[in-house]
């Protein structure tokens, strides 16, 4: 099984008005959960794309290495598993037929198809409601079941852009559940979250704001070295700061 | 770009496509109702020919000749006449449009006629109405030709209401030829409606965003979405067709092979158009105006289906060998009507041909695989 | 009397949407100036009985009163009174905010004189900064929150209805946000708030918890922590990474009721004191443990969880 990193170097990117990133270098490294920490329009969304090829930066690199060597995007593509922040299910086919097409999309044999979608129903607590439509899910189910498309394919590495954005506490708790476990099977997770106690969950944090890193590191390092009890407690800090 | 095509992924989209189709009533709706629609508006309630239009008749000469000249008119049933008031000026009844024209025969035609000198009789036409007016004089000049034959020809009556016949009996021409037309029109219409607004939902909806992550190539998503509307479409033409055979009568003079050729090139053509505004519209709403601007009008205006495209003036009428509407009219008409063969239709062929990969080239060309703005 | 004393009066409640129960006979009634959290899972029904408290649904039965008015007079009289701040963005992003601010009153048909100077006001109120003739769609997220919130309350509204007013906003945006809302219930209004952020839930006076269309607690905070439970809280601070092994094992054990994480320490509820002691003194120094106060989300958890088959 291959092992990707990431590495990222001075990205910047102008989007109209906005300078959404201002020259980011960060390095994410295999069987870690990163958490980009900041609030809207702070760059999440952004940087989540530019790592999926969706967007391309104005200067800076984003290098992709497989086992420590360099490979180009286009190879690790298809093993990169990306679960977008907006609504992107489609609203009038069932939870088995967003698998069934995702099967067919990441070209995933019908063997291992049977098996991997029974381990993510029941992971999920999903398997009572295979034939809902998507648009019928509340907000957390749905979310379940864009990152059921996601891991379908079993990626390398999985970027979630704010997967537990408007899911109540116990949906999100679940939700954590889950993505432990996935770093447990020696997989890169990057996840964005408006959420600041969710930041103190993760791996390594970036905390983001106005298209700059502010902070980075473990999260329980971060908060020693910027004096903060929580990452709540980080920005207000940072805000007083910046009106004195 | 198309090294890594794999048929089941476009598959895959195709299948997804057809289960949004079967779940989403207005686009079936829109494909199977649209060209019942357009069948019934424009074989039954848009008529080109004129009936029943109302002629007053002065005859000042009330003579046998000249009573048999106006026969003609009553005979035929394109008018109807009535004779006019003697107290009134028979011009008025143009003025208050209680008639669309006045036959004026003055004193003396029936002595004229009888020395064999030319006789002479006053048509007096609203010119207001343009288009009745061009049918009207187009008319007047058959049934006086023929009028004038008879009355001429004196007591050997010829069985002239023949050739009348087949000059004048427009009626069914007018409709074949409208009908011919309409196979145009639907595919013309719906296709790029419908596809169109296909690619544009997606974006709309954020599911491309989702779709561009995944290792689906463009070309596998073009051929996915066009070919559930490739099927929808063909449904509606077969409609269409058996509509305008059974319904109207229309013959099929050509070959239907060549017929299914001509259909398939002008559909995937204009299934590319509908793709290139999705492409760059983006947005449904959008995507819905542009197509009717680009679909609709061409096709209904520049092709040739209602108004000729020798009539136009020269701007319009080199503009129309860019529209594929216009080539595939020719086709359509040739076949149905005038049983045209291969060597007829080589050129209109050629340009759709031509016209379809510069269209697919450019619909591909703008295919975003990134959410850059 | 009495009956007028109630800013909000809901009686028996039932809301159905075909063959699904989306509220299930709830009642309740709430203060005029109290600020109210309406909380509960996703689905659980918070939108829809806000809705219907706005006159924007028909309830299949039971009764309500908002602001004194019951929905029988209609609901025109009853859109005056009452402010709603929809869950999703509702002004024009192709508009400036003035523009937006106009409509919203020629909606409510204020005069225009009535309009700048309350528009004036609201701003100052809110501290709303912005050139009024920026496009909204140029307003960064959380200011777009702030606009939202003046023009829901352009009409002076008594009682003001907020369905997930401080989504992905930042901390800094919320607290302002907050702050804002205390202010307006101390001016009398009567704020009615759905949220996923049970931190902030805290700021309310009572709070109702909805599962699956019903209300299964309604107290202030504070009354909810100890009635749901009556057992001691211990948290769990690892000073250090590598506290899963030590957690995962805690879980199997039959002295502790249930272990939950929070944040990137753990809240364990401990059934049997003497033998949490125990277990305690096995745990290596860098698991700091301490009694706490359970907080809203361990309420949450609780209640909601607990309920579920």
């Amino acid at each position: 099984m291959s092992q990707i990193s990431i590495q990222i170097k001075n990205l910047s990117k102008r989007l109209g008005p906005n300078q959404a990133l201002a020259g980011i270098t960060a390095s994410f490294e295999p069987a870690l959960l990163y958490g980009l920490i900041g609030p809207d329009g702070a760059g999440k969304t952004t940087l989540m794309r530019i790592l999926m090829g969706l967007l391309f930066p104005d200067s800076g690199e984003c290098a992709y290495l497989d086992n420590h060597q360099t490979v180009a995007f286009e190879r690790v593509r298809s093993s990169i598993a990306y679960m977008p922040q907006q609504q992107s299910l489609y609203p009038d086919l069932s939870v088995a037929e967003h698998l069934e097409f995702f099967r067919d999309l990441y070209l995933i044999s019908g063997k291992v198809f049977q098996k991997r979608r029974a381990e993510l129903l029941h992971l999920t607590r999903m398997e009572p409601f295979q034939d809902r439509p998507a648009g019928k899910l509340s907000g957390g189910m749905y979310k379940k079941l864009g990152l059921m498309c996601a891991l379908l394919q079993s990626p390398d590495v999985v970027l979630l852009d704010e997967p537990t954005n408007g899911v109540d506490p116990i949906s999100r708790r679940e939700f954590w559940d889950l993505l432990y476990r996935l770093i447990r099977q020696k997989i890169l997770v990057i996840m964005s979250t408006a959420y600041m106690d969710e930041a103190e969950r993760c791996s390594r944090v970036l905390v983001l704001d106005e298209g700059k890193i502010i902070a980075a590191g473990e999260p329980l390092s971060v908060l020693k070295q910027e004096k903060a009890g929580n990452f709540e407690e980080l920005f207000l800090q940072r805000q007083k700061a910046g009106r004195r | 770009m198309s090294a890594g095509f794999r048929f089941s992924r476009a598959w895959s989209i195709a299948r997804k496509e057809v289960r949004h189709v079967r779940r989403d009533p207005f686009t079936l709706a829109t494909a199977l109702g649209l060209p019942i629609l357009l069948v019934v508006f424009f074989g039954y309630a848009i008529d080109f020919n004129v009936k029943d239009i109302h002629m007053i008749a002065a005859d000042r000469d009330n003579t046998r000749a000249s009573r048999e000249w106006l026969k003609n008119f009553t005979s035929s049933r394109f008018f109807k006449l009535e004779p006019a008031d003697p107290g009134q000026d028979p011009q008025s009844a143009l003025d208050t449009e209680q008639a669309k024209g006045v036959i004026i025969i003055e004193p003396g035609f029936g002595n004229d006629l009888g020395a064999g000198r030319p006789a002479e009789v006053q048509i007096l036409l609203d010119g207001a109405d343009n288009s009745t007016t061009g049918i009207i004089s187009g008319y007047l000049i058959g049934i006086q030709q023929a009028a004038w034959k008879k009355i001429s020809s004196g007591p050997r009556v010829q069985p002239l209401s023949l050739q009348t016949r087949f000059l004048f009996n427009q009626e069914q021409n007018s409709r074949w030829f409208v009908v011919s037309g309409l196979v145009v029109v639907v595919i013309g219409v719906l296709s790029i409606l419908l596809t169109a607004l296909t690619v544009a939902r997606e974006w709309e909806t954020g599911s491309m965003e989702l779709l561009l992550s995944t290792p689906v190539r463009p070309l596998e998503i073009i051929f996915g979405k066009l070919a559930p509307y490739l099927g929808l479409v063909l449904v509606s033409v077969v409609m269409v067709y058996l509509v305008a055979r059974i319904q109207f009568g229309l013959p099929f003079m050509g070959n239907h092979l060549l017929f299914l050729a001509g259909i398939l090139l002008f559909l995937c053509l204009c299934l590319a158009q509908g793709l290139l505004i999705s492409v760059i519209t983006r947005q449904q709403q959008l995507a819905m105006q542009l197509s009717f601007i680009s679909g609709l009008l061409p096709t209904l205006l520049l092709s040739g289906f209602i108004f000729p495209i020798e009539s136009m003036p020269p701007f319009f009428q080199y503009l129309t060998y860019i529209l594929a509407p216009r080539w595939f009219m020719v086709i359509s008409r040739g076949l149905f009507l005038k049983g045209v063969g291969l060597l007829e239709l080589a050129q209109p062929l050629f340009m759709l041909l031509l016209l379809n990969l510069i269209m697919m080239g450019l619909a591909l060309k703008r295919f975003k695989k990134d959410l850059e703005p | 009397m009495r009956k007028q004393a109630w800013a909000v009066e809901v009686k028996e409640l039932t809301i159905r949407f075909g063959d699904f129960t989306a509220v299930d006979n709830i009642s309740f009634a709430v203060k005029p100036g109290e600020i109210f959290g309406f909380l509960g899972a996703n689905g659980a029904g918070k939108t829809t009985t806000i809705r219907t408290l706005c006159g924007l649904l028909v309830p299949t039965s039971g009764s309500a009163r908002v602001a004194g008015l019951d929905f029988k007079s209609g609901v025109q009289a009853l859109k005056s009174k009452v402010g709603y701040m929809s869950q999703r963005f509702t002004l024009y992003n192709d508009l400036t905010i003035s523009e937006n601010m106009a409509f919203a009153a020629s909606l409510r048909k204020l005069k225009p004189g009535v309009l700048q100077s309350r528009t004036r006001e609201l701003f100052k109120f809110v501290e709303f900064d912005y050139p009024v003739k920026t496009l909204v769609k140029n307003l960064p997220g959380g200011i777009k929150q702030q606009l939202s919130l003046a023009a829901s309350l352009l009409h002076n509204p008594e009682i003001v209805f907020l369905d997930e007013p401080t989504a992905g906003v930042s901390p800094v945006i919320r607290n302002k946000f907050w702050a804002l809302i205390r202010k307006l219930a101390r001016a009398g209004k009567t704020m009615f708030v759905t949220t996923h952020y049970l931190q902030e839930a805290e700021e309310c006076n009572r709070i109702a918890l909805m599962r699956e269309g019903r209300i299964i607690a309604l107290d202030t905070p504070q009354r909810l922590k100890t009635q749901a439970f009556p057992e001691p809280l211990i948290e769990i601070n690892p000073e250090v990474g590598g506290s899963r092994q030590w957690v995962e094992k805690l879980k199997l054990d039959p002295r502790i009721g249930c272990i939950q994480p929070y944040g990137r320490r753990y809240h364990v509820l401990i059934q049997n004191q003497a033998g949490w002691k125990k277990v305690a003194r096995t745990m290596p120094k860098s698991l700091k443990t301490r009694p706490i106060q359970p907080s809203l989300e361990d309420v949450f958890i609780r209640l909601v969880e607990g309920g579920r088959t």
